[in-house]
């Protein structure tokens, strides 16, 4: 984005906010509390992209993930990097899907529901207002009316249907299911982000996972961050964030961070640690910081996201349109479900080397069974799901003996089902396999996967047992907020950015109530 | 790089060896090759040298050809004279101006640039005895060369072939068993671009056309391996006729590099301006052909070479060398962000899982995994995939069972991510999507065409088709 002409603090001045991380937890909370008139600097790790980068290709692309290795174990190791971490001014939603469904209400009182699970220190009603928000500044395309929520209306109607969305509501229809389209954070026409560019109608060209080149999907360098730097906030990309200094009352009086090979410092009265659940956690633990609960790094979640594929008689060019323009929220709660939670499924296409790479790990297959199976590439679409992962002890982020070329020890995630995302899983495949076979498929093969990175900072309402208040306040150092998906106490059915940008905007309200 | 062979062949001999050792190959050449034979440190008449470590010999040998005043030349080394003679061509592709002329190399059942798979009895039986008595001596210096020769050799050449043991210096004779044929040139030695003939016999026991291939050819791109049948281990005297036919034979060419070609419709569509420009000099770049003779940086010659033998397996595409590729991807430090906690760094887990695979092989077949027939190939890699490969570390293994399942999901991943970045593969699948953008000069560009239909059965009319449905 253009960072041009933006204000600029010296290194000498003590500025309101120091915010770390310009993603979907950063950006809201930059532009808000820059909005409100308070002096704020955004320090990002990664480089600031202009869209001109951004190339229709997925190798290209590597540059917006996340790479700096993190170790995965557990039962279910997570890949990371393109699977679910971005780096740049806009952090992970440069590559993020922008699919923007809304937390069901149930899954906020999941352990008052069914005894599993925790139940959210806030009310889905506290949310609303900023979903609604959040939707209508990012010019969210959805259906004109929403099965599952009567009363959510979308401010843009919604983007072009694909080839695996068509097979998905055929079969859908065919077994009674509900569906819609899919609500996505991309504009479907024209659209003028407020203090921002003119961002142009969506274009069909199924590249959202590689950088959006026309603006139409609402990555936050588009959106929220100038809106941002209109209002003075400085951005600074290329910035990593290594620690902090305290004063005499422990709070933070400066953020330390590294830049062109130099260490830096920037004094503020307050900071957002907005780094994403493996970074944010990791910059605590390293720093040794806000971690008296212990929770720090703890209940590790990403969501269950098995898919099915199949192979159809179709033409179904997957690689056309947005990935994922139909979604299901009929199994958030399903019928004869012996798991607590749900999942939402949702239509795929996916790009080539992301679903080559899929066939050959998740499939196993190579040598001419795999040359044979991509060449069907254009008759190939898949569904996939969005479940619930519930907190559990052995789900955890530690840091790894093992050291980055900063000499800050990688971060180690060990992550693995426990019973109820098993029984989820089972339930969601036998769907998806249903579905797929109504939809005429062939060659039907399900592929295990983890998407997402959700947890390691709960939020709660007791300082022993959680890292943040339900504001994402730290209970130890009161200078000290946390936005992003770490503060999740569960992971949701629903995809997590929509609901992190509105608890950042819900953290900065409370900020300019009460924080300075 | 075909035609007359240069007129000087220098001459580098076993161990134990010496000039005499080609004397019956000057008389099958008849002149019309001029060789020029030389006594390493120890051996022959060079027996009060001494400097026995590869470098030294090499220094030595280079030491020889200046004084000969060749113009252009080769170097045949037979067996701890190849590894010198690997050292040399090193050397001589480094620029080192006295072996300007170098301009091949005939290796006879060569001792190959990583240390040499001598049976550890065998080794300390040979040291053994060259220390002892005269009469032990002369025995066992008898058994020493009639066990390398498949058929005995004429008296008079067996007796000369002991005798030059005999003389050898102990000290040069333990050196080459303790350490010269230990010391490790594999990464030195790298990647040499000049013509070789890799001659091995069909009786060697340890240096035959196996342990050529897997350990040799490697590091030879230009490398041509011929087995001569009904020899073993010392050609030059076995069978002079037959190294004097093979000497006279144009060297090999050089290879010529393989292409994985675009289609002509494809890359039209790559030149249209539907196409933005940095995506097409990118596709372009990586349609560009591989070097035959990359030189491996992260993984050594020995390791690209059992990782070619894996790819040719896990994703056939000729034309396409996924390991260069993957080996500079190593080499670069770039990452996918994350790796299994079980497995070490990306280029070591690569080094180690090639290393298990080959000592699988061994240890089951006694072949090297290159050698292994494509069933014989795909048994292993089934077994790291089913996580069933097993190998004790006192045999070579590395990585556990375990450990090389998660190796061959990360393998099967890598090759397929190098094969569909390349343009030739995406139009094999009839990928359009490159197709959607264009350049635009808004940063947030305006009026690219995009898709305008997305739903079953409607290709726009410009879209690619795959080479399946085509046919």
């Amino acid at each position: 984005m253009n960072l041009d002409s933006m204000r600029t603090y010296a290194e000498g001045d003590t500025v309101d906010v120091v915010v770390i991380g310009t993603g979907a937890g950063g950006a809201p909370v930059i532009a808000k509390l820059a909005a409100s008139g308070l002096s704020v600097v955004a320090l990002e790790a990664g480089p600031n992209f202009r869209p001109e980068k951004f190339a229709f290709d997925e190798t290209l692309a590597d540059e917006i993930y996340w790479t700096d290795e993190r170790l995965s174990g557990g039962s279910t190791p997570e890949a990371f990097g393109a699977n679910n971490s971005g780096t740049g001014v806009g952090g992970s939603t440069l590559h993020w899907g922008a699919f923007v469904p809304r937390a069901d209400p149930r899954d906020l009182r999941l352990f008052t529901e069914s005894g599993e699970g925790v139940d959210w220190p806030l009310e889905h009603a506290d949310l609303v207002p900023y979903y609604e928000r959040v939707e209508g500044f990012l010019g969210v395309s959805g259906p004109p009316t929403y099965p599952w929520d009567a009363g959510r209306r979308y401010p843009l109607p919604p983007v072009q249907r694909n080839g695996p969305a068509d097979l998905m509501a055929g079969a859908c229809d065919s077994r009674g299911i509900r569906w819609a389209d899919a609500p996505a954070a991309l504009v479907s026409r024209e659209f003028q982000s407020e203090d921002g560019p003119l961002r142009h109608g969506c274009i069909n060209c199924g590249f959202c996972h590689q950088g959006c080149r026309n603006g139409a999907k609402a990555s936050m360098d588009v959106t929220y961050l100038p809106l941002a730097v209109a209002h003075g906030a400085e951005i600074r990309p290329e910035c990593f964030v290594t620690g902090f200094e305290r004063g005499a009352d422990g709070r933070i009086s400066a953020v330390i961070y590294s830049h062109a090979g130099r260490e830096t410092r920037q004094r503020c009265r307050a900071v957002f640690l907005c780094a994403g659940a493996v970074e944010t956690p990791r910059l605590l633990l390293h720093n040794d910081l806000a971690n008296g609960s212990g929770q720090v790094g703890r209940n590790y979640m990403g969501h269950v996201a098995t898919q099915v594929w199949g192979t159809f008689a179709n033409e179904v060019r997957m690689n056309r349109g947005y990935p994922s323009s139909l979604i299901t929220e009929d199994f958030i709660r399903a019928e004869g479900a012996d798991f607590a939670g749900g999942y939402l499924i949702q239509s795929l296409g996916v790009v080539p080397l992301t679903f080559g790479n899929a066939v050959a790990r998740g499939r196993g297959l190579w040598g001419k069974a795999l040359t044979d199976y991509l060449g069907r590439y254009n008759h190939l679409a898949g569904i996939g799901i969005n479940g619930e992962t519930l907190p559990c002890d052995a789900n955890v982020l530690t840091l790894s003996d093992e050291v980055d070329a900063r000499g800050m020890r990688k971060a180690q995630i060990d992550f693995g089902y426990s019973a109820n995302e098993e029984r989820l899983n089972a339930h969601a495949t036998k769907v998806m396999r249903d579905l797929w076979e109504a939809a005429g498929a062939e060659d039907i093969w399900v592929l295990e996967r983890v998407a997402h990175t959700i947890g390691t900072c709960r939020m709660g309402h007791d300082g022993d047992t959680a890292v943040v208040d339900p504001f994402g306040r730290s209970f130890e150092i009161d200078n000290l907020w946390i936005s992003d998906g770490s503060t999740f106490p569960s992971s949701l059915a629903a995809n997590p950015a929509l609901t992190i940008m509105a608890l950042g905007l819900r953290s900065a309200d409370r900020f300019l109530a009460t924080g300075r | 790089m075909t035609g007359r062979p240069p007129d000087t062949l220098f001459c580098l001999h076993f161990l134990g060896g010496s000039t005499r050792s080609w004397e019956a190959l000057a008389r099958a050449l008849d002149g019309t090759l001029r060789l020029v034979p030389i006594d390493l440190p120890g051996f022959g008449a060079a027996r009060g040298d001494t400097g026995y470590g590869i470098d030294a010999m090499a220094d030595a040998v280079t030491e020889a050809i200046v004084a000969a005043a060749p113009g252009s030349f080769r170097i045949a080394g037979h067996s701890m004279g190849a590894k010198v003679a690997l050292a040399l061509a090193r050397r001589a592709e480094d620029g080192d101006d006295q072996l300007a002329g170098l301009s091949g190399l005939v290796l006879i059942s060569g001792s190959p640039p990583s240390p040499e798979p001598i049976p550890e009895d065998r080794r300390a039986k040979m040291l053994a005895w060259i220390d002892a008595d005269d009469e032990t001596r002369a025995k066992e210096a008898r058994a020493f060369v009639r066990a390398n020769v498949a058929a005995n050799l004429p008296a008079e050449a067996e007796d000369g072939a002991v005798e030059d043991v005999l003389r050898a210096a102990p000290e040069a004779w333990k050196a080459w068993l303790n350490s010269g044929s230990n010391e490790d040139h594999c990464r030195r030695v790298g990647t040499l671009r000049m013509p070789a003939l890799v001659l091995a016999g069909s009786e060697d026991a340890d240096l035959g056309a196996d342990a050529q291939a897997a350990l040799t050819l490697p590091h030879l791109p230009n490398g041509r391996l011929v087995t001569v049948e009904g020899v073993a281990h010392l050609l030059p005297m076995e069978k002079p006729e037959e190294l004097a036919r093979l000497l006279r034979e144009p060297m090999p060419a050089s290879a010529e590099p393989k292409t994985f070609p675009v289609p002509a419709d494809y890359a039209a569509l790559i030149a249209s301006d539907r196409v933005n420009s940095r995506l097409r000099a990118t596709l372009r770049q990586r349609a560009e052909p591989d070097d035959p003779a990359y030189a491996p940086k992260a993984l050594d010659a020995v390791e690209l070479a059992i990782l070619r033998a894996v790819f040719a397996r896990v994703l056939p595409v000729p034309g396409l060398d996924i390991a260069a590729r993957l080996d500079a991807r190593l080499a670069s430090g770039g990452g996918d962000g994350w790796r299994f906690v079980a497995l070490p760094p990306d280029a070591q887990a690569y080094q180690a899982a090639l290393r298990t695979l080959d000592a699988a092989a061994r240890a089951a077949h006694e072949r090297p995994f290159v050698a292994l027939d494509e069933a014989g190939q795909d048994a292993f890699l089934t077994l790291a995939q089913k996580g069933e490969l097993s190998v004790p570390e006192s045999l070579g293994g590395r990585l556990d069972a375990d450990r090389m399942r998660f190796w061959f999901e990360d393998v099967r991943a890598d090759a397929v991510r190098l094969y569909l970045a390349h343009p030739a593969a995406l139009a094999s699948i009839g990928f359009s999507g490159i197709g959607a953008g264009g350049d635009s000069p808004e940063p947030l560009a305006a009026g690219l065409p995009g898709f305008h239909s997305t739903g079953l059965d409607s290709p726009e009319s410009w879209e690619p088709r795959s080479s399946e449905s085509a046919r």
